[in-house]
């Protein structure tokens, strides 16, 4: 009788750090490794690695609109951002003749003020953030084609031929087997974990979205807050639309379109609330990862079809969140633990 | 600090379970050199999955590479768009396919990720819209943009005069509307089309010098397609050359209740997705080529090159069950595009169909 209670607290502390959702993940990560390396011996590490192209702008992506989405907003422009800030690029280097590198700060830049515009929009005249970026993603996919048209070359064709220097972003590998990607990644997991959780600004960002207006009493210049996040979701598309032009060898302004769902559908699986107020970087890195490894795993290990793997994606989703809310709710974990004190009643 | 544990725990998980797998993997790149393409496996890409012309050029393929003893499998995203494809090609060259034959939804972007498809001992070729021709060995086009773009014009101008138009003479107010301005081989029908009439027909006025576009999404067919039925009430003329546009251009005038008496619709697309707007009498005539064999030509192409046969620009292929085809030089299809002197060059099919009520009876795509 001792032995079972003493059991059962122990699994009840246990589950209470298993509600650290960060660790969930993990265990989901850790247990899509198991599942793809057992069905078939195609999925390895190295193979991986080639693969990381197609996952790497939503990782990015995704970090930063972890920020927006910690405010109560959305993001849904930061992949018309890409192609924008992809089209730029090459429209400066090839057509303006602008050093290479320059051309890239213009784009960064651009991208900002993108997220800035948007982002003024949001804060300073309180319209719905999921609206003002609807219309963010039509407006600057449609600049980006504009853009394009101002070129020499046709806008089908792309701009290419960009210097070595420039493709060695997506080219690179540290002893060469780590894709400068993946460094590139780490990095600004590094800068995002410290932004959001380890400074002043990062706790204000928080607390705008816990309550704007407890925010503002306490000195808080919340409109300028919210704002800022849109800045950075911005320059996070840039740097994924950096990264994807190096890697493609190819500036076009249609880059990106697809990347929206996959995006928002990384944060909210990494535990950030779509009301604000909670969330984490490392949850949306994990998050992120979870689902590049779901869309690289399914079709190499169960030869599931390409086209098909928004389903598995958005299984997983509904399936999480609602588990998770469920757990969230009172009414669900008295139920778990009276389920739990007959079994001892049974003993 | 504690959000940071899992998260290394997990790399760590990952890295250990990299390490064991290293040992069991195999290298690709010494398959066995032959010349029979029996078992090969060809991943067969379309621009997007769901359309009624990929789908038959999968069915196509299918049908004869089980005939030739090869497999096809058939790998696509329902978006059309360069990451996606990047990301089906990169899963091609993970699972250890022998070959890549695939529709390019752009014109230079996949080519750093075929390019890396070729290192690793795969061969590439690509059908109905190309790629640099150096990211692949062959192409099998459909036909040069100067056939393509008259025979669009050439279509246009059949309708135009059964509909007592005189095309000579008369301001044939026309548009074009097609997929999106980012897209290679429309693109480059259209320009030659334009450059047809402004040689043959000079009296004509293009409405939209820009273009209409509805990128491959057939409810935007629609919605476009009535946009330019509005905004030009007098319009004689659109040609639609992308199978999406057409029947959403269809449907357009359809519900406008014009027939082919008040408006000229020509274009692309498959005989099955059209039939049902020529049997109302909306449309008159439309084209294309069987896209069914092309698939098959390319997938049978890919197969033939990874079983380690080569080819130059000049020889002539026999294909069981379709017949013979030549290697022609890259330039036939781009002006100045080099050819490499060996696995490279383009692939013509032979012919190309128009499709009346007489004829659309007799094709099953």
């Amino acid at each position: 009788m001792q032995n079972t209670n003493s059991g059962l607290v122990h699994f009840k502390s246990g589950f209470k750090n298993f509600k650290r959702w960060e660790t969930v993940l993990a265990f989901i990560l850790l247990f899509e490794f198991t599942i793809f390396s057992l069905a078939s011996d195609k999925f390895t590490f190295s193979r991986m690695l080639l693969s990381i192209n197609d996952i790497i702008s939503i990782l990015i992506i995704s970090l930063f609109v972890t920020f927006v989405m910690v405010t109560g907003g959305i993001d849904i422009q930061a992949g018309s951002i890409v192609g924008l800030t992809s089209i730029i690029i090459g429209v400066a280097w090839q057509d303006a003749g602008m050093n290479i590198w320059g051309a890239v700060i213009v784009a960064v830049i651009v991208a900002a003020l993108c997220g800035a515009l948007s982002g003024f929009f949001v804060s300073y005249c309180g319209v719905q953030p999921m609206v003002v970026t609807l219309g963010g993603s039509f407006l600057y996919a449609g600049i980006a084609l504009l853009i394009s048209r101002a070129s020499a070359t046709e806008s089908y064709k792309g701009i290419s031929g960009f210097p070595e220097s420039f493709t060695k972003i997506s080219s690179f590998k540290l002893f060469d087997v780590i894709p400068n990607q993946l460094i590139i990644f780490l990095v600004l997991i590094v800068i995002c974990y410290f932004l959001l959780h380890k400074t002043k600004y990062g706790r204000r960002v928080f607390l705008v979205g816990v309550n704007q207006r407890a925010a503002e009493f306490s000195g808080i210049n919340s409109r300028l807050i919210t704002l800022s996040t849109y800045v950075l979701s911005g320059i996070g598309a840039s740097i994924a639309g950096i990264v994807l032009t190096a890697y493609l060898g190819t500036a076009k302004s249609d880059l990106g379109i697809t990347f929206t769902l996959p995006i928002i559908t990384a944060v909210v699986l990494g535990g950030t609330l779509s009301t604000g107020g909670k969330g984490s970087i490392m949850g949306t890195a994990l998050a992120a990862l979870v689902i590049g490894i779901l869309r690289f795993g399914l079709p190499l290990s169960f030869g599931i079809s390409t086209q098909y793997l928004d389903i598995p994606v958005g299984i997983l989703l509904l399936t999480v969140i609602i588990g998770r809310s469920l757990a969230g709710n009172p009414r669900a974990s008295m139920l778990f633990n009276k389920f739990f004190s007959k079994q001892k009643e049974a003993n | 600090m504690k959000k940071i544990i899992p998260f290394l725990l997990s790399v760590a998980m990952i890295l250990s379970f990299a390490s064991c797998k290293k040992t069991t993997e195999k290298p690709d790149a010494d398959k066995d050199k032959g010349t029979s393409i029996k078992d090969k496996s060809v991943v067969f890409v379309p621009k997007l999955t769901g359309n009624a012309f990929f789908e038959s050029a999968n069915d196509g393929a299918q049908k004869y590479s089980k005939k030739w003893g090869f497999t096809v499998d058939y790998q696509g995203s329902p978006n059309a768009a360069v990451t996606d494809q990047v990301q089906v090609i990169n899963n091609a060259v993970a699972s250890g396919a022998d070959a890549i034959c695939i529709s390019s939804v752009d014109a230079t972007g996949l080519d750093t990720a075929l390019k890396q498809a070729i290192a690793k001992g795969m061969s590439v070729v690509t059908w109905d819209s190309d790629v640099s021709s150096d990211a692949r060995s062959l192409m099998v086009s459909q036909g040069t943009p100067e056939i393509l773009g008259k025979m669009l014009v050439d279509m246009g101008v059949d309708a135009l005069k059964n509909r007592g138009v005189d095309v000579k003479t008369e301001a044939v107010k026309y548009a074009w509307h097609y997929s999106q301005a980012t897209v290679a081989d429309q693109n480059s029908w259209q320009v030659a089309g334009e450059k047809y009439i402004k040689e043959t027909y000079p009296k004509w006025v293009n409405v939209a010098p820009s273009n209409y576009y509805s990128e491959q999404d057939a409810e935007k067919a629609v919605s476009i397609g009535s946009s330019i039925l509005e905004a030009n009430k007098d319009i004689d003329l659109i040609i639609c050359n992308d199978s999406t546009a057409l029947p959403g251009q269809c449907k357009a005038a359809q519900n406008k209740g014009l027939t082919k008496e008040d408006i000229t619709i020509t274009g692309f697309a498959s005989p099955m997705s059209i039939k049902d707007y020529c049997t109302a009498g909306v449309i008159e005539r439309w084209g294309l080529w069987d896209c069914g064999i092309q698939g098959a030509i390319g997938c049978y192409l890919a197969a033939y090159l990874s079983a380690g046969n080569s080819v130059k620009v000049g020889d002539k292929i026999d294909i069981p069950d379709i017949g013979e085809v030549e290697i022609m030089p890259n330039d036939v299809l781009v002006p100045g595009a080099t050819t490499a002197a060996k696995n490279s060059g383009v692939v013509l099919l032979p012919e190309r169909v128009v499709f009346t009520k007489d004829n659309m009876n007799n094709y099953n795509f």
